[in-house]
């Protein structure tokens, strides 16, 4: 996970985060994170409000400058965007806030000029079925509307990647679910490389292949979802256990102890390689985990 | 088939492609989807279901490697024409099922015991070998 690569960038390569480190005012926001992420992914990256998620995905978009370490989008240095790569880039912020005077269809138009590959029939299709009119102001609109007007901007510009901070905050679940259709369609179709943050778990179990978790402003889990329940499982050791006198069990990710005294914590393993020998331990029990599970397991 | 005929449980422990895999076994075993029919795209089932299209194609890979499905030019995926030979007793011991259940149901109203129902069902299919 996280093996020193090469600066060599390879042409599959979507993103690229090497050790980024990033403070605000001393505080620390994202710790030496390092991610790459190849063309067709579906990542999720899921962590607690102020995980630092929405700053990774700025930093990426080269709207922020990392303290130290160096992302890479489709190939080139963030920092250095070229204006035909932004082109290829799709974003959806959490909170859309730009230009709020405008018309919407007005906004949509200026918009869709500066993108080649701009999809007016798909902008058209969308404002229809949400039922959104061109003629209101942007200000106008209520969270989930300024929410939906932002998803149809993101996704028009036919992006070969596409990067979502909370798309879904502020959806309801029709619409919720109408948006992970699109992101699952333009995977299987152009094989769209969508990268996008979360705190919905069950929309990340869904359309994920890959979930990263932030937490404490750096990588704990970062696992294949198809294969989350063989390389993660929760142990639970009952107190007192001399099992537990190591310091670190093999593949550690967290560690909570219980009101009765006993352990819990999160282990991984690589895919097809064996538990640790504390699971045989006298009391231990090895439980599966779904994602949520394993999302409040690590997070409390 | 129609991609609406699975059902999907993102919260479950066990993995979607897996949920996937397994009722497609089932419906093999129960004779639902007989050999030749065709299964739903990998992208059908992903939109219809808002789930990742590699999930979806990593149970159809799995599946076609057990031998029950077969890829066919042009079609996509099918159940093969020996998928209902290669599932285990067991499994096509599922398709009976609803059947034995309800002989189990009307013995136990007639009062009849196990014994006789087991009796009964083995001459039976010894006389049949």
């Amino acid at each position: 996970m996280s093996a020193v690569r090469s600066s060599e960038t390879s042409a599959d390569s979507s993103i690229r985060c090497e050790r980024i480190t990033k403070r605000y005012a001393g505080q620390m926001v994202l710790r030496g994170v390092s991610l790459e992420m190849t063309r067709g992914t579906v990542l999720g990256l899921i962590g607690r409000n102020g995980a630092g998620k929405t700053t990774l995905i700025r930093i990426l978009l080269g709207l922020e400058q990392p303290d130290e370490g160096r992302a890479f989008v489709l190939g080139e240095p963030s920092l250095g965007l070229t204006d035909a790569t932004k082109q290829r880039v799709g974003y959806v912020p959490q909170q859309p806030d730009a230009f709020a005077w405008m018309r919407i269809g007005d906004m949509l138009e200026f918009v869709g000029r500066q993108y080649p590959r701009w999809d007016s029939d798909f902008v058209a299709l969308s404002l229809a079925r949400w039922q959104i009119s061109v003629d209101r102001r942007l200000e106008t609109l209520s969270p989930g509307e300024r929410q939906r007007i932002a998803l149809i901007r993101g996704l028009a510009v036919n992006p070969d990647l596409l990067l979502l901070d909370e798309p879904a905050s502020a959806l309801d679940p029709v619409a919720r679910r109408d948006l992970l259709r699109e992101i699952v369609a333009r995977a299987a179709e152009t094989g769209t490389t969508v990268f996008f943050s979360t705190h919905i778990v069950s929309d990340l179990e869904r359309v994920a292949s890959r979930v990263v978790f932030l937490h404490d402003h750096r990588i704990v889990v970062d696992a294949a979802l198809d294969d989350l329940a063989d390389t993660h499982a929760r142990l639970t050791v009952p107190a007192g256990s001399p099992a537990l006198s190591a310091s670190q069990v093999a593949g550690e990710v967290s560690r909570r102890r219980q009101t009765d005294g006993s352990v819990t914590l999160v282990i991984a393993r690589a895919g097809g390689a064996e538990w640790p020998e504390i699971v045989a331990a006298p009391g231990a029990r090895l439980d599966a985990l779904n994602l949520e599970d394993l999302f409040i397991e690590i997070a409390r | 088939m129609n991609a609406d005929r699975l059902t999907i449980t993102p919260s479950a422990t066990e993995p979607i492609y897996r949920q996937i895999g397994s009722q497609l076994r089932r419906l093999i075993a129960s004779g639902q989807l007989s050999a030749g029919e065709e299964l739903p795209s990998v992208r059908d089932v992903a939109v219809q279901h808002a789930v990742n299209p590699m999930t979806v194609s990593r149970a159809y890979s799995q599946l076609e490697a057990e031998g029950l499905l077969t890829r066919l030019r042009g079609r996509g995926m099918v159940v093969a024409q020996s998928a209902h030979a290669i599932l285990s007793p067991e499994q096509r011991l599922a398709r009976l099922q609803p059947q034995l259940a309800d002989i189990a149901r009307q013995a136990r109203e007639l009062d009849i015991p196990a014994r006789l129902i087991v009796q009964r069902l083995r001459s039976l299919l010894e006389d049949a070998e």
